[in-house]
């Protein structure tokens, strides 16, 4: 394995944890366009915790998770009592809102020019500071959120959010508190997203409001699309799929985006469920078979 | 300069960009309003009402008014072509059609990304000279293209109240089933809402095309204020989305003129949100 299949294993772990972030807003029926934004929430505040105010690691990382998760409440606890639709309006218009603000504010975010030099993550003082030994922190927490996905589903709560996604009028009659719900997994949607961010950062060494755009948004959104946004595996098969494509398709980003694009109506049209419902569907197909 | 000629200017600026916005949220609601999709290429088809104006003018060499009326006719069919191919599975599916229309805009957008390039290219001017009002001055080229522009929403208005067609189209977005029962024919008024929504939008890049640059990125910043001002005006109203244009787009000037421009968006933002707490419906939607 070389550096380099290193670097797209880690990328690609790391994508796990943010579009398993989305999933878990999107298994409450709403569909945010704005998780780019929480990403970056969580990255610039943990990593200016860490460089400008001096917080150990695992400290500026928690900080910077509750950051985006105080935000996410706030916005949410609005915008979730209105229609779906304006859920997605605002969600867009506030990571646009955000970008902004990063790239104005820049006595204290760096403007454009972004923040360079974030040092290795730190825990107990080791310092994970090659690819290989990040690999193992990445695999860790994808895995630790696909668990999280796969738990969560079995539980009440997660039947609960199902619920609440099927038929939110039905869910509210049955005794549910479809806002309170759906703000739960807003919120830690948004932290789950956060850590992602955190972690991106401490990676790259680099973080610049460009990296937090909406094109972040809609590919974390595509990548959960096509994976699949009623499985658990979803996120998993998305990221795994969808990251290394670019690479295979170097040179010509824009044949890559409109690819994206016609799979994204295709796999909406004959394959609603995503990649993971096939999965499902072979299996089902072969326990028949037997 | 004193303080009411500054606030006199920017009021008028306001006044022309609120137009833009009100030409991209009118087409933006009239689809949401038939179809009940959230439709993200919106802001590709300004894009490329650009591009075809901009191709018209300067490749083929027509004038201005013809360039414009062909960009309309032009992304109508396109509209039509795409609701008719892409979107009909997904109509009153608010959240699949979502995401179905955002892989829209990625292709479209990618798609004039490969044939145009990246480079903004810049159109030359429709008109020279400033007019005066008193001590205010506005360039002659905005004035025709505001002018252009409120005869467009006086004809989309006039179509929609008196034509059989409009009115039809307006049951549709009232209630789907009774209208079908009237025997509105759905399968026609579907397309034809989805085109007549990205026409309008595309005439609105076509009309901007002289006063900005021309490029495959345009259609993001005319868009993000189309979904500000339908989420002000209340999904689905036209007379509101018409009320919060004009606001936001004076607001916005004014605002711009004393404050930083992010500071001026920060805050409309702010203004949003408030309005979302106090009254989620909009300045002149109907409660759900």
């Amino acid at each position: 394995m070389t550096d380099f299949h290193v670097h797209l294993l880690v990328l690609v772990c790391l994508n796990v944890v943010i579009v398993s972030g989305l999933a878990l807003v999107s298994r409450t029926g709403q569909l945010s366009l704005g998780h780019g934004a929480f990403v970056g929430i969580a990255a610039y505040a943990a990593v200016l915790a860490n460089m400008k105010a001096g917080w150990p690691f695992w400290l500026s990382a928690l900080g910077g998770i509750a950051c985006a998760a105080l935000v996410a409440f706030v916005l949410g606890w609005v915008i979730l009592r209105l229609r779906g639709v304006y859920f997605v309006l605002v969600t867009f218009a506030f990571a646009e809102l955000v970008r902004l603000a990063l790239l104005d504010w820049a006595t204290l975010t760096g403007g454009a020019n972004g923040i360079a030099g974030i040092p290795p993550v730190t825990l107990f003082g080791f310092a994970f500071d090659t690819k290989l030994r990040f690999l193992v922190l990445a695999l860790a927490f994808a895995a630790a959120s696909v668990f999280f996905l796969k738990r969560l589903a079995t539980t009440p709560t997660g039947h609960a959010c199902d619920a609440v996604a099927e038929n939110p009028a039905l869910a509210e009659a049955s005794g549910l508190n479809v806002h309170s719900i759906q703000l739960q997994a807003f919120v830690i949607g948004c932290a789950i997203a956060g850590l992602g961010g955190v972690l991106l950062a401490h990676y790259v060494g680099f973080v610049s409001p460009e990296s937090f755009n909406t094109a972040l948004s809609i590919n974390v959104i595509v990548m959960l699309v096509i994976g699949g946004r009623q499985s658990v595996w979803g996120p998993l098969i998305g990221a795994a799929i969808l990251t290394p494509l670019p690479e295979l398709l170097r040179g010509a980003v824009q044949t890559q985006h409109i690819f994206y694009g016609a799979a994204l109506i295709l796999i909406l049209h004959f394959l609603p469920g995503g990649l993971a419902s096939l999965a499902g569907r072979l299996f089902k197909g072969e326990e028949q078979r037997a | 300069m004193d303080l009411s000629l500054l606030i006199g200017q920017a009021v008028v600026n306001g006044l022309v960009v609120g137009l833009l916005y009100l030409l991209m949220a009118v087409g933006f609601t009239l689809v949401f309003g038939v179809m009940r999709i959230v439709n993200f290429a919106h802001a590709e088809f300004y894009m490329l009402g650009a591009f075809v104006t901009f191709l018209c003018v300067t490749r083929f060499e027509l004038p201005f008014l013809p360039s414009v009326a062909l960009t309309f006719v032009v992304a109508v069919i396109i509209g039509w072509v795409i609701e008719w191919a892409v979107l009909k599975p997904f109509r009153h599916d608010e959240l699949n059609g979502m995401i179905a229309t955002i892989g829209l805009a990625m292709i479209l957008q990618n798609g004039a990304l490969m044939l145009f390039g990246p480079d903004p290219q810049s159109m030359p001017s429709v008109a020279t000279g400033v007019l005066r009002m008193g001590d205010l001055l506005v360039p002659n080229s905005r004035v025709y293209v505001v002018l252009c522009s409120a005869a467009v929403l006086l004809a989309m208005w006039l179509f929609l109240r008196t034509s059989r067609t409009g009115r039809a189209l307006r049951a549709v977005v009232q209630d789907i089933e009774i209208a079908q029962i009237q025997g509105i024919k759905a399968k026609l008024i579907y397309p034809l809402g989805f085109g007549l929504g990205v026409g309008l939008a595309a005439v609105a890049g076509g009309l901007m095309a002289p006063l900005f640059s021309v490029s495959p990125f345009i259609g993001a910043g005319p868009m993000l204020k189309a979904f500000i001002v339908v989420i002000l005006g209340g999904l689905g109203s036209i007379p509101g989305a018409a009320l919060a244009s004009l606001l936001l787009g004076i607001t916005e000037s004014v605002a711009g003129t004393f404050l930083s421009t992010s500071t001026a968006d920060i805050l409309i933002f702010a203004l949003v949100i408030g309005m979302l707490v106090v009254r989620p419906s909009g300045l002149l939607g109907r409660p759900e």
